[in-house]
């Protein structure tokens, strides 16, 4: 089973802090340093409804509908998550398309400057890569000032599972069978 | 990399923080594990912080002293002794003139601290002889304090932050935690988890209403009313505390009268509430072993506010929620050190340490102190008083330290007009703000972060800020600024540390005396009344139930509902109340210098409209749209938002383009002299050629920018 992060909605005030800690854990290539409106691309969306609030992000699907459709093979499972190798990226979107969160991004970044330097902009797909790279975790988690986002595992599921089928149990009535 | 301690400079909830420093400037911010904030912060906390080093986003950073010398002239840029010469003379002339009383001061309830702002009273009334001193309390939690002090006998939080967490039932009227102070919601949410009863009275469905237990989406301006109402079915179906009020309270027989007619079901009509609704919400409330209420701007920011303030101390008061953990009434303080700035006495009518200016023993006792023959005994002006002063000729100069009226007052325009008839404006700030434009001398102080001093949080905790780097220019801390000033003026002033100032404090008022240094070293916490070194300090007050009033009870008090005073009609048939937002703070001159934050929200900023009122006055969500009041024009953008009430249309106050206070009425508590913010008429217009309007905006904005560029830096 994929790791994914999920938040739990009733404890989300829609503060959008989670929003910059990931802009800020993932800059853009050949970007500034300074956050500034074009180059703010959190990976994961505060949405405030009627009567919710809560970031959207990437539940790491096991049968990732973007990587399926990734007609360059730039999708991949790795580490129990769902990665995005950028090189092969041609931001053709049809990742975002299949995306039933609307959890992808694909936008463009000025190239490095290389050798020939014969393109002005490289595609990226963005969306939530758990922090895999980070030592400390995922930045999201742990700015969240009521702690409404949390990563689960495998072990974690299992955890959650066995406590709600015993409470299951004990909620059964005695019934006549 | 170096980490030093301070204290958040924005909401009130005292939130410790860690600033990283590299190479004498600051590149982060981490959470430390601070008594209110348990190692977390809010998105200003964590990303708030960059404005010091003068990113040039909004405002320049002030460098340097400047003066003018003729209205509407250049500014130029002099020396400190200049500058203190020219303003100094021109203070003594005006108050040889005119006497004392024709100069007006602030204090500052935000970044500098409370050393600066005792200096700064000291110099009004020791040095002018005045007491024409006031801060932004006056505009935000001024009825809190009238009304809990005639009540209860203490303006501030009876109880601390922390125990909202371990309260039985949170009463939550006119507070959207999750905008001003996202540290407290989380206690709310923690408070929820822990079994809570949550109830919401909130025309808006704001955040918590989301948790509630009960939503009372009570009609904007019928706040007496519903009081009224809820003390009304205590009393009627017996479920307040007779024996508790019978020992601690006053005033029972005239409450009951007045309340009598208040039933939910005459409320009904005007506060828009089914009146089942209205008594189980009091039901909940009484029910519960331990109960709390919060209020905000939703209770204080109306033409009738210290009547409703009264009122809700008295719901506590009824249900014997007070003088113990976990219970209280709770007016959360907005700014960071707004309860800092009343605690220094930066208030018209009292003292550091609430000692009132007309107690002849603690004039004369703070007289002896500072050395002067007296101290003035008549109560000065209200900062929401000073256009009326100035077009009266009764105010000459207006010394303006740390605060941008002329971007939060309400009515900018009658402010502006009255602005041109000042002799005299003094401004000492850290950025150029639209009040400093208009300035003939501009003092430039150091930022937080940049000097040491102490903060009081919401719940009157005092905690110290370190100072992480050095200022940028020649700039100077706040109490030195208004020292000079006094030596000029012929006081010798002279401190060479804030600790200096904070000890004089501490021996003058009884309440702060325990409250050392020493004490709220690194994480220290220290609440007030703290009156000896070996005192712990007072996280809930009137222990005992012995309340700080003459009589040592508590006051049990109801008012007439009165309607807000403008009336939405044909021309103009929607109320505009203005409200806050999560990521940005005051008039935005610091958050508006930071990058996360000004990247989340920009220009012209929002106005939120219901579905149908969009349908109605055919606006689209995000588009640009006419905002217009009987005082002026604005134009913001839509949000189209489901979770405001019809009938009512919401604004952010910070926005200079899309700026809420050209529009509110100049309307005050007569008590507290707190404007009406929460009601103006207003109506909303759709405009046809959209990219007129979103070229009007960018350079409109471009242009405001830039001339403040021009003027702060030559």
């Amino acid at each position: 089973m994929n790791r994914f992060i999920i938040a739990e909605p009733q404890n989300c005030i829609g503060c959008r802090t989670c929003e910059v800690a990931c802009a800020l854990a993932h800059p853009l290539p050949g970007g500034e340093d300074m956050l500034s409106p074009a180059n703010f691309n959190p990976r994961l969306k505060v949405i405030k409804g009627a009567r919710v609030s809560t970031p959207v992000l990437c539940r790491q699907c096991d049968d990732a509908p973007c990587a399926n459709a990734c007609p360059s093979g730039a999708i991949v499972r790795r580490d129990d998550s769902i990665q995005v190798l950028q090189e092969r990226c041609v931001g053709c979107k049809t990742c975002m398309v299949a995306c039933p969160y609307g959890a992808m991004e694909v936008t463009t970044v000025p190239q490095a400057a290389g050798v020939l330097k014969s393109r002005a902009a490289k595609a990226v797909a963005l969306k939530c890569d758990l922090c895999i790279d980070n030592p400390a975790g995922p930045a999201c988690i742990a700015s969240c000032p009521t702690k409404c986002l949390h990563m689960v595992d495998q072990q974690r599921m299992a955890a959650i599972t066995k406590q709600r089928r015993e409470q299951a149990a004990l909620d059964v009535p005695s019934l006549p069978l | 990399m170096k980490k030093v301690i301070t204290v958040c400079p924005y909401c009130g909830s005292g939130c410790k923080l860690n600033l990283l420093v590299e190479n004498g400037k600051v590149v982060g911010a981490e959470a430390a594990n601070g008594v209110t904030n348990e190692g977390e912060l809010c998105l200003k906390g964590y990303y708030g912080w960059d404005f010091l080093n003068d990113t040039k986003l909004l405002t320049p950073r002030l460098k340097q002293p400047m003066i003018r010398r003729q209205r509407g002239g250049e500014f130029e840029a002099v020396s400190w002794d200049e500058a203190i010469a020219f303003a100094s003379s021109r203070l003594k002339t005006i108050k040889e003139q005119y006497g004392p009383d024709a100069i007006m001061m602030t204090g500052s309830s935000r970044g500098t601290g409370n050393e600066s702002n005792y200096v700064a009273q000291k110099f009004a009334r020791a040095v002018i002889g005045t007491n024409n001193i006031d801060c932004c309390a006056r505009v935000c939690h001024g009825p809190s304090v009238a009304g809990l002090m005639a009540t209860l006998g203490n303006g501030a939080m009876s109880n601390s932050i922390c125990e909202i967490e371990d309260t039985d039932c949170i009463f939550v009227f006119g507070y959207n935690a999750a905008d001003s102070h996202p540290i407290v919601a989380r206690r709310i949410l923690k408070a929820k988890e822990k079994g809570a009863k949550i109830i919401v009275c909130d025309p808006r469905f704001i955040e918590t209403a989301r948790i509630a237990d009960l939503y009372l989406p009570l009609k904007n301006g019928s706040n007496m009313a519903l009081v009224n109402a809820f003390a009304n079915v205590l009393i009627n179906e017996k479920l307040y505390k007779p024996s508790f009020v019978e020992q601690f309270a006053e005033g029972f027989d005239e409450y009951k009268a007045m309340v009598a007619k208040y039933t939910p079901e005459y409320t009904a009509e005007i506060t828009g509430l089914d009146p089942e609704l209205v008594k189980k919400a009091i039901r909940m409330y009484a029910q519960a072993p331990s109960a709390t209420i919060l209020w905000g701007m939703g209770v204080t920011q109306w033409g009738q506010a210290v009547d409703v303030v009264k009122g809700l101390s008295s719901l506590a008061t009824l249900t014997g929620n007070l003088g113990r953990p976990n219970v209280g009434v709770g007016p959360v303080r907005g700014q960071n050190n707004v309860q800092g700035a009343c605690d220094m006495g930066a208030l018209p009518n009292t003292l550091p340490g609430y000692y009132s200016v007309t107690d002849d023993a603690a004039r004369e006792r703070f007289a002896k102190a500072w050395h002067v023959d007296s101290l003035p005994a008549k109560v000065g002006h209200s900062l929401t008083e000073v256009p009326h002063l100035i077009e009266e000729g009764e105010l000459k100069a207006y010394y303006i330290f740390g605060e941008d009226p002329l971007q939060t007052e309400p009515d900018l325009g009658t402010m502006r007009k009255a602005f041109a008839k000042l002799d005299l404006i003094i401004v000492q700030d850290i950025f150029m703000t639209k009040t400093a434009m208009m300035a003939d001398v501009i003092l430039p102080a150091t930022s937080w972060g940049e000097h040491e001093n102490v903060f009081s949080s919401a719940d009157r905790g005092f905690q110290r800020c370190y100072k992480a780097v050095e200022a940028p220019g020649d700039v100077k801390d706040d109490w030195e600024i208004h020292s000079l000033m006094a030596t000029a003026m012929g006081y010798p002033m002279h401190y060479n540390n804030a600790q200096e100032i904070w000890d004089e404090l501490r021996g003058l008022c009884h309440l702060y005396t325990g409250a050392t240094y020493d004490k709220m070293a690194d994480l220290g916490y220290v609440q007030w009344p703290c009156p000896t070194e070996d005192h712990p300090g007072t996280p809930w007050l009137y222990e005992g139930n012995r309340f700080d009033t003459p009589s040592g009870k508590a006051l049990l008090f109801a008012a007439e509902w009165r309607p807000p005073l403008e009336k939405v009609d044909a021309d103009y048939p929607l109320g505009l109340c203005t409200v806050r937002e999560v990521g940005h703070y005051s008039c935005r001159s610091m958050t508006g210098n930071c990058s996360a934050l000004q990247t989340l929200a920009d220009e012209p900023g929002y106005v939120q409209i219901h579905p149908d009122d969009a349908a109605l006055y055919g606006v689209k969500d995000q588009s640009l749209v006419w905002v217009s009041s009987r005082r002026g024009k604005v134009i913001t953008r839509a949000n189209i938002n489901p979770r405001v009430n019809a009938g009512a249309v919401y604004m952010t106050y910070q926005w200079w383009i899309g700026a809420c206070n050209e529009l509110t009425v100049e309307h005050f508590d007569p008590i507290s002299k707190t404007p009406e913010y929460k009601y103006s008429a207003v109506k909303v217009e759709a405009i046809a050629d959209q990219s007129w309007a979103e070229t009007h905006v960018r350079e409109t904005y471009s242009k405001m920018k830039a001339d403040m560029r021009k003027a702060a830096l030559n």
